[in-house]
């Protein structure tokens, strides 16, 4: 991000980068950058709390008419409110396999997740009301078809795209996605405000996608095709992997 | 992100990617910022419902309208290694697309462009340079002379 700074002001327009990641905006050295200690994937900040976004938005532009540069890295002073855990959130109903799959993924798995996705549909569907938005629509599939192309790879199959412009990789990939928005979407009850954390034990920890999605991860880097193997890493965040994963 | 809240190991994987070095520093002085035309250029992977998704490690960039509705933003990024709960309850947390249109009602900026831009941000940055100066160009040609970037 700090790259497309530095070629855009070139360019004779100025810019100020948000940036979360302090010794990258270090090395890079853009013109101006405000680094903010908020997790990745939140550069503005809490979700719905536009006050403290605006304060995070006036600080960076706030850089473009004070002097100091060229390569000024200021920081923003404040954590993100929203770190902590909402004790009062309650997580949509899920299905933790039991046992957990030790090895290999299977029939039964699938059928519990496709379960699971059903009984997950009315959370989703009053949370897209409520928001009057999703963002599942990666794959160009519906959640149901997602979850039954999962399926058919959780029983061992090897299936032909359903997306005509995929290859049938790209189209996992993409489905998964969808599926942990999907999931995740459903979690956001309505008057709660949980925590990334939160959200992220719930998917990883209690779910039958969770569990799912795992199992996949571990079938494919033990499987002997490199096409898969390479796939299976842009499944699971690496802090979500387990240790002997 | 404060690194010292990762796992060690982590926390050095990140600090440790590598960066472009550039010989020249660029800075571009300009107006007061209630007369500033801005716009939004994300390396989140973002598309707009309908477009072509992000691939991989494309290079290239795709146009977001400021007509655009939160309904019809997608995140494509290839990296699972970021928080998307915030993106999905708000998408101001990464495209904050409804607090600059508020910025410029208040007269604090003077307007909001009238196109954003998104890359993928895993990609090579050398590989960006084709479309960072389109987009240059293109700006330019709306008046912007002021970009929020912001990565994820």
């Amino acid at each position: 991000m700090s790259a497309l700074g530095h070629h855009l002001e070139e360019a004779g327009i100025a810019t100020v980068a948000i940036a979360l990641i302090r010794p990258q905006a270090e090395n890079t050295r853009p013109p101006r950058a405000l680094w903010v200690p908020f997790e990745l994937g939140r550069p503005i900040g809490p979700p719905s709390d536009p006050a403290f976004q605006r304060r995070v938005i006036l600080g960076a532009l706030g850089m473009l008419v004070e002097g100091g540069g060229p390569v000024r890295i200021a920081d923003f002073p404040d954590d993100d409110p929203r770190e902590g855990p909402d004790r009062n959130w309650q997580a949509p109903p899920s299905i933790r396999p039991n046992p957990a799959p030790r090895a290999g993924a299977g029939a039964a798995l699938a059928e519990t997740v496709e379960a699971e996705l059903r009984a997950l549909a009315p959370a989703y569907a009053a949370s897209c009301t409520r928001r009057e938005r999703s963002t599942v629509g990666l794959s160009g599939l519906a959640p149901a078809a997602c979850g039954e192309y999962l399926a058919v790879w959780l029983r061992g199959e090897r299936p032909a795209s359903p997306v005509g412009d995929m290859s049938p990789g790209l189209a996992l990939r993409f489905a998964l996605d969808d599926l942990k928005a999907y999931a995740l979407e459903a979690a956001l009850s309505p008057g709660s405000r949980p925590s990334s954390r939160q959200l992220g034990d719930w998917l990883w920890k209690d779910t039958a996608l969770g569990a799912a999605v795992q199992a996949l991860r571990r079938d494919f880097l033990a499987g002997d095709d490199d096409r898969l193997k390479q796939l299976a890493f842009f499944f699971v965040p690496a802090l979500r992997v387990p240790p002997a994963g | 992100m404060r690194l010292e809240k990762l796992p060690a190991d982590y926390a050095k994987r990140l600090s440790a990617l590598e960066c472009p070095a550039f010989t020249t520093t660029p800075w571009v002085a300009g107006k007061p910022l209630d007369q500033r035309r801005v716009a939004i250029v994300s390396s989140a992977g973002l598309t707009v419902r309908g477009d072509r998704v992000f691939r991989g490690r494309d290079a290239d960039y795709r146009t977001i309208p400021s007509t655009t509705q939160a309904n019809d933003l997608l995140c494509s990024h290839i990296s699972i290694n970021f928080d998307r709960n915030g993106f999905q309850e708000d998408w101001n947390v990464v495209f904050p697309l409804d607090r600059l249109n508020e910025l410029a009602v208040q007269g604090r900026i003077g307007s909001v462009a009238a196109t954003h831009y998104s890359f993928m941000g895993a990609t090579d940055p050398v590989q960006m340079v084709e479309g960072a100066v389109d987009v240059a160009g293109r700006l330019k040609a709306d008046h912007v002379d002021a970009v929020l970037l912001t990565s994820v």
